[in-house]
């Protein structure tokens, strides 16, 4: 007789009682829905960090030799090469643009800021307005959206920067980097408030990058570097900075989760010995007990996954209303990679029932019938 | 008087453990993360904390060092030294760069200071201070980036020759080189101006800060501490909504183990419940064993959870010796309390469990 083969032992023994499977659910869930959250906003913060480069409208960046990244690299170019750029073939346009990490002072409160100075109507100012219009003038500013909101200013208001005071004339969209809010003045304003009168890059529009490329180290001595390059590079030194920590976090949301599913199958298993025993006693084998323990667990981690996933949409959700500065970016690759790692936990969490009921005697559960 | 919650709880160690591993490792989480930005918090004001300035000058609106862009003319420097009580002035220029050695770039602080003056490194371990074209590096950026005294590095878009080594100025987020003030003003093109002063004073610091900023207009003055508090409050502002989602996301998971770990107990227990009600057992007395055995649980996590954060932080400097984690007595009382607010959350759906307890159903015969 095969009763394992036709009971769901596995199914019976986990849902029997609802209420520890709804907590267990609830712990696998949130840290499933932590790890979820943690690769989420790390992937936002790496499109974040690009921000600028993805959407400048530039096809090159010419820069000072050895610039890699705008992330870590002070580039400094003299405005002197804008004339000699201008004039190569395949060159459509070419401007100066001043980018500086510098720090705002806006009501007591330190908000980090990348300053982009650009010329009036030129390459690299902001991308896309919400509200009002682009700096043409010395002294006026457009602040990120997310950045004004959370400081109460609006067009026509006015703040102290570094001992210069700025008039607000618009509000752009989707100009958040790592931690940084984009700000955007005239070049004029910029170098006022940086104390150099050099470019940090220019710009240049080109049908032919590669050709246009060569022509303007060739010319100037200047490196030249794609956006996409950049953005690489820029990427490659947030992950030195960060990543170790962040995979610390995510191995340690593993860990718990982990440690939820054992606990709740160990506990199962605990309360349920007697009907293990008669399971082993009418002819159960090892393998099949392993069986409906993993059984087991990989149900609980696969539907706390599921939940998890809900969570970390709920969460995103939450965040995004009271902290929009944050994003949350998931790939597919990632969803496969926390699968794979889930099945592993499962199999992992299997391990302590498995040899719970691997020791246990058939008879021993008979006793006191 | 017999222990009863205590008894109940720790009779399957096995059961135990897991529940207090569980919650253990949740709080962990936790611990980790603000350590390792209470670590980074200090790292960043390092160069300000082991500075023999009493006092920074710097320009009007700018109160930090980090990513921060300070000119102040030259001649500020003459005008603040002619104030009463000001020692010294020091002035250096600050720039930020990536290094690159033959194994890698890391993004930079890049001070020029006058060598045998004040600004500079505050230990040489290795060569000696620099010459034209010359930088002092830290060590533990050395050793990442394959580099040694009389190496070739480049920043700033030009080659330097490492004619030194400090230590102690190489945080998670970037290091430190130092070079001299001469080169740094050549290659900023900053001829007549400066980015900060370093002041040394007699008596009130504070004093002759308020006196600096009245003498000497456009600039901010702050004492020591005053701007090295600035300096961690960039890190702290920063980090605090990053930190405040992961702690909450955190602190969900240990609710929910607490309250799975409480549930099996009392599960496993449900006779020995029912008989102690049969006996009189108050609904009082219950919610208090159930209290007291998610004290038990929550209390031995913490201590569990304190242990594995500072192995931890031991692990992570061996691997990663520009991570600092550190564990502050702050984030340690916020835990606590964390974790006493969750052990409470979690123990309400087994305490619902135990109150709806029928004395007479438990002395039925299992099925």
């Amino acid at each position: 007789m095969n009763v394992a083969g036709s009971v769901p032992v596995a199914r019976r023994m986990l849902f029997g009682d609802r209420r520890r499977l709804a907590v267990s659910l609830l712990g696998v869930g949130g840290a499933i829905g932590l790890v979820l959250l943690l690769q989420g906003l790390w992937s936002g913060q790496l499109t974040q960090i690009t921000a600028y480069e993805d959407n400048s409208g530039a096809d090159l960046f010419v820069a000072q030799p050895g610039t890699e990244s705008v992330l870590s690299d002070a580039s400094v170019v003299p405005l002197a090469a804008v004339g000699e750029i201008a004039g190569l073939t395949g060159v459509e346009q070419v401007n100066p643009v001043h980018l500086h990490y510098t720090v705002f002072d806006l009501h007591g409160r330190k908000e980090f800021v990348l300053l982009v100075g650009s010329e009036p109507r030129g390459l690299g100012g902001p991308w896309k307005l919400a509200v009002g219009r682009e700096a043409t003038a010395a002294e006026e500013v457009v602040l990120d959206r997310i950045l004004a909101y959370q400081h109460g200013l609006s067009p026509g208001d006015e703040l102290g920067v570094a001992g210069a005071t700025l008039t607000v004339v618009g509000l752009s969209e989707r100009t958040r980097s790592w931690m940084t809010s984009l700000v955007f003045v005239t070049s004029e304003t910029a170098a006022r408030l940086s104390g150099s009168t050099m470019a940090s890059y220019l710009l240049v529009t080109t049908p032919t990058p590669d050709e246009t490329g060569a022509a303007i180290t060739s010319a100037t001595g200047l490196d030249t570097l794609t956006p996409a390059t950049l953005a690489a590079n820029d990427r490659q030194v947030l992950a030195e900075i960060m990543e170790g920590p962040v995979m610390l976090m995510i191995g340690i949301a593993f860990a718990a989760a982990t440690l939820v599913v054992a606990l709740t199958v160990y506990s199962g298993v605990v309360e349920r010995l007697r009907e293990y025993g008669i399971v082993k006693a009418i002819g159960a084998r090892r393998r099949r007990v392993w069986r409906i323990i993993t059984g087991q667990t990989l149900t609980l981690t696969l539907a706390g996954s599921a939940l998890g996933y809900l969570m970390y949409l709920g969460g995103t959700w939450i965040v995004g209303r009271i902290r929009p500065q944050f994003w949350f970016s998931l790939k597919t690759s990632h969803l496969v990679v926390v699968a794979a790692a889930v099945l592993a936990m499962s199999v992992l969490a299997a391990a302590l029932p498995v040899r719970r009921l691997g020791r246990l005697d058939p008879a021993s559960v008979c006793r006191g019938w | 008087m017999v222990p009863v919650d205590r008894r109940m709880l720790f009779t399957d160690r096995r059961r135990a453990l897991l529940g207090v591993l569980g919650v253990a490792v949740a709080l962990v989480m936790a611990l980790a993360l603000e350590g390792i930005f209470a670590g980074s918090t200090g790292q960043v004001s390092r160069y300000v904390e082991t500075s023999p300035a009493d006092v920074f000058v710097s320009q009007q609106g700018v109160r930090t060092i980090h990513m921060s862009i300070s000119v102040l003319s030259a001649d500020t420097a003459d005008r603040v030294g002619e104030l009463p009580g000001v020692e010294w002035v020091e002035p250096i220029l600050f720039a930020s760069d990536a290094v690159a050695g033959p194994e890698g770039r890391r993004a930079t602080y890049v001070f020029g200071y006058q060598p045998g003056g004040l600004g500079g490194p505050r230990t040489i371990i290795e060569g000696g201070e620099p010459g034209p074209g010359e930088l002092v590096a830290d060590d533990s950026a050395a050793t990442a980036l394959g580099i040694t005294v009389g190496d070739e590095v480049e920043i700033l878009g030009r080659p330097w020759r490492v004619s030194g080594l400090t230590t102690g100025m190489t945080s998670i987020v970037n290091t430190t080189v130092y070079v001299r003030f001469d080169d740094l003003t050549q290659v900023l093109g900053r001829g007549d101006s400066v980015s900060y002063l370093l002041v040394g004073t007699a008596g009130d610091s504070q004093a002759v800060a308020e006196q600096i900023e009245a003498a000497v207009p456009g600039v901010e003055a702050q004492t020591r501490p005053l701007f090295s508090a600035e300096e961690r409050s960039l890190v702290r502002e920063m980090s605090t909504d990053l930190m405040n989602i992961m702690s909450v996301a955190a602190l969900i998971v240990a609710t929910a183990v607490i309250g799975l770990v409480l549930y099996a107990t009392i599960l496993a227990r449900l006779r020995d419940i029912g008989i102690m009600k049969a006996l009189g057992l108050t609904p009082r007395a219950m919610t208090r064993l159930v209290l007291t055995q998610a004290g038990w649980t929550v209390a031995t996590a913490l201590l569990l959870a304190v242990a594995i954060t500072y192995a931890l932080g031991s692990v992570v400097t061996a691997v990663a010796p520009d991570i600092d984690l550190v564990v502050e007595p702050a984030s340690l009382a916020r835990a606590g309390i964390a974790a006493a607010v969750v052990g409470a959350i979690g123990a309400i759906a087994p305490l619902r469990r135990v109150l709806k307890i029928d004395p007479a159903t438990v002395f039925r015969r299992p099925t």
